[in-house]
């Protein structure tokens, strides 16, 4: 949708209140990061490469998925550069805290797993550095070679105690559903940090993971995006039927970027089933959908446009939005979700729980520094 | 009230069950040690004939992987859709406090008494 500059002020202007935005891609470059890494994989990456696997499919937008406007000043990467994120983004946006996911999790798909642990330090490192030490408004994620659990607790036990960092983060492409005991490990370091897990669409088919669906490779970018979703469903009814919220009952769980409103007639159909085979799965004690509604959270972006209004609230509702759903941006990828312009106008308190309280309890995130304005 | 009689009580040994049809109703009456309890043969689901099921018992979890088998012989599941229903009251055993006008998970009981080696039901 096309908007002149002055609409976009309009609409700008309209937000009374700070926001927090979930899923800001900084670029973790791996020219970057490189420096950060041990002598002895500096060495190998000069000698033979970053032997990474790419991705299969095309993107949106340009660089690679990047939005055509987000190149800094200085021709760098698409959020690559702080200064111009501030002023593109966090700044006119009235950005109170924006979590950072990073932009590159294809270590998580290689065999290698002490390379793999290597290349997440050295990203969490990079994002402490680099990012979160200069503006206090941004917080991390941990990125965890996750093919090998007791490194990935390792590495959780490194970051975890840095109160910036505020959740572990994980591509939806994995070589289990994520309920699996494999993963459990993972989990109660989780918990032990009170960390969220959040599970960000990205290197399915990839790699060491399995295919991009249950019945293979799909062909196209599009194709791609419109099966994301089947992948995350099959994480998060694996997360239910394994029993990880009966085990660890205060973990959180974030599904990011697979879409919204999926899934409500997914809920419908695991509480239905559950009802007649409830004995087979004994360990699971409530309905799913209240497994959902306790430790599940949604990201926003990208959100699904209803033919309707009234269609667009009932979707909310079904999805229990006021609860779990985090606002996300997805900047400064083409796909980006406005603060302003995604959302058809929402009821205050529901905007409000939406736009920060959801992920300020998510994330243990003070209240606004002011009632009324914005960042100074 | 009216009684019903079922038939002797050694015609149900424990464990077992009998449906009868009583006053244009099916009926299932169950012996669970030895006590006779009554539910009406009806799935409030979607109409099953819920006694035809299987008897069985409560199947709870400590956790992932195990099984604990308790109640035996309580439980009936709906032949369709595998409902579990508590014969002794013939609540929905996840969801007994589950009650709307157009969805009711309650099977209709009746009292049972035996008498002179005799089981009756009261409906």
């Amino acid at each position: 949708m096309g908007l002149t500059e002055d609409k976009l002020l309009y609409k700008k202007n309209k937000i009374k209140r700070t926001i927090i935005d979930s899923d800001i891609h900084n670029y973790t470059s791996l020219d970057e990061i490189k420096k950060y890494l041990p002598r002895v994989y500096r060495e190998q990456i000069d000698l033979w490469g970053w032997r990474l696997p790419g991705s299969l499919y095309l993107n949106g937008g340009t660089n690679v998925g990047q939005r055509a406007d987000s190149v800094p000043p200085n021709g760098g990467f698409p959020g690559s550069d702080l200064d111009f994120m501030r002023s593109q983004y966090l700044d006119p946006f009235n950005v109170e805290y924006g979590i950072l996911t990073g932009s590159d999790y294809s270590c998580q798909a290689t065999p290698d797993a002490d390379y793999a642990a290597a290349i997440c330090s050295a990203i969490n490192e990079y994002t402490l550095e680099q990012w979160i030490a200069k503006d206090s408004r941004l917080k991390g994620s941990i990125i965890i070679p996750k093919q090998d659990p007791l490194l990935a607790v390792k590495e959780i036990h490194r970051f975890g105690p840095h109160t910036d960092m505020v959740q572990v983060i994980v591509a939806s492409g994995a070589e289990k559903p994520y309920g699996n005991r494999f993963y459990h490990p993972i989990y109660e370091a989780c918990v032990e940090y009170n960390l969220p897990f959040t599970i960000h669409v990205l290197m399915e088919g990839v790699g060491i993971n399995p295919p991009t669906t249950g019945v293979g490779y799909v062909s196209y970018y599009p194709e791609y995006r419109a099966t994301r979703p089947q992948v995350m469903a099959a994480h998060l009814a694996s997360l239910i039927y394994e029993g990880v919220f009966e085990k660890f009952p205060t973990l959180k769980v974030v599904l990011q970027e697979a879409g919204v409103f999926w899934v409500a007639p997914y809920l419908w159909k695991m509480d239905e089933d559950w009802k007649a085979l409830r004995f087979q799965t004994p360990w699971v004690k409530k309905k799913p959908s209240e497994y959902f509604l306790s430790n599940i959270k949604v990201s926003s972006q990208p959100l699904e446009p209803t033919p309707n209004l009234e269609m667009f609230r009932q979707m909310m509702k079904a999805v229990y939005a006021e609860e779990t759903l985090l606002y996300c941006s997805d900047y400064p990828h083409w796909d980006f979700d406005s603060p302003v312009q995604t959302f058809p106008k929402l009821e205050d308190e529901v905007w409000e729980r939406v736009f920060y309280q959801n992920a300020a309890e998510l994330y243990g995130l003070p209240a606004r520094k002011k009632d009324d304005g914005g960042i100074n | 009230m009216t009684s019903v009689f079922v038939g002797k009580a050694s015609e149900i040994p424990e464990g077992e069950k009998k449906i009868i049809t009583a006053n244009g109703r099916s009926i299932g009456i169950y012996n669970i040690g030895g006590d006779f309890f009554a539910i009406r043969n009806t799935c409030p689901h979607q109409g099953a004939a819920l006694c035809t099921g299987i008897t069985t018992a409560f199947i709870n979890s400590s956790g992932p992987g195990n099984f604990i088998h308790e109640r035996e012989g309580e439980i009936v599941r709906c032949p369709w859709h595998q409902w579990e229903f508590d014969i002794k009251t013939g609540h929905m055993v996840i969801d007994p406090k589950k009650k709307t006008k157009s969805y009711d998970v309650t099977v209709e009981r009746f009292d049972v008494s035996v008498e002179d080696k005799n089981i009756y039901i009261h409906l």
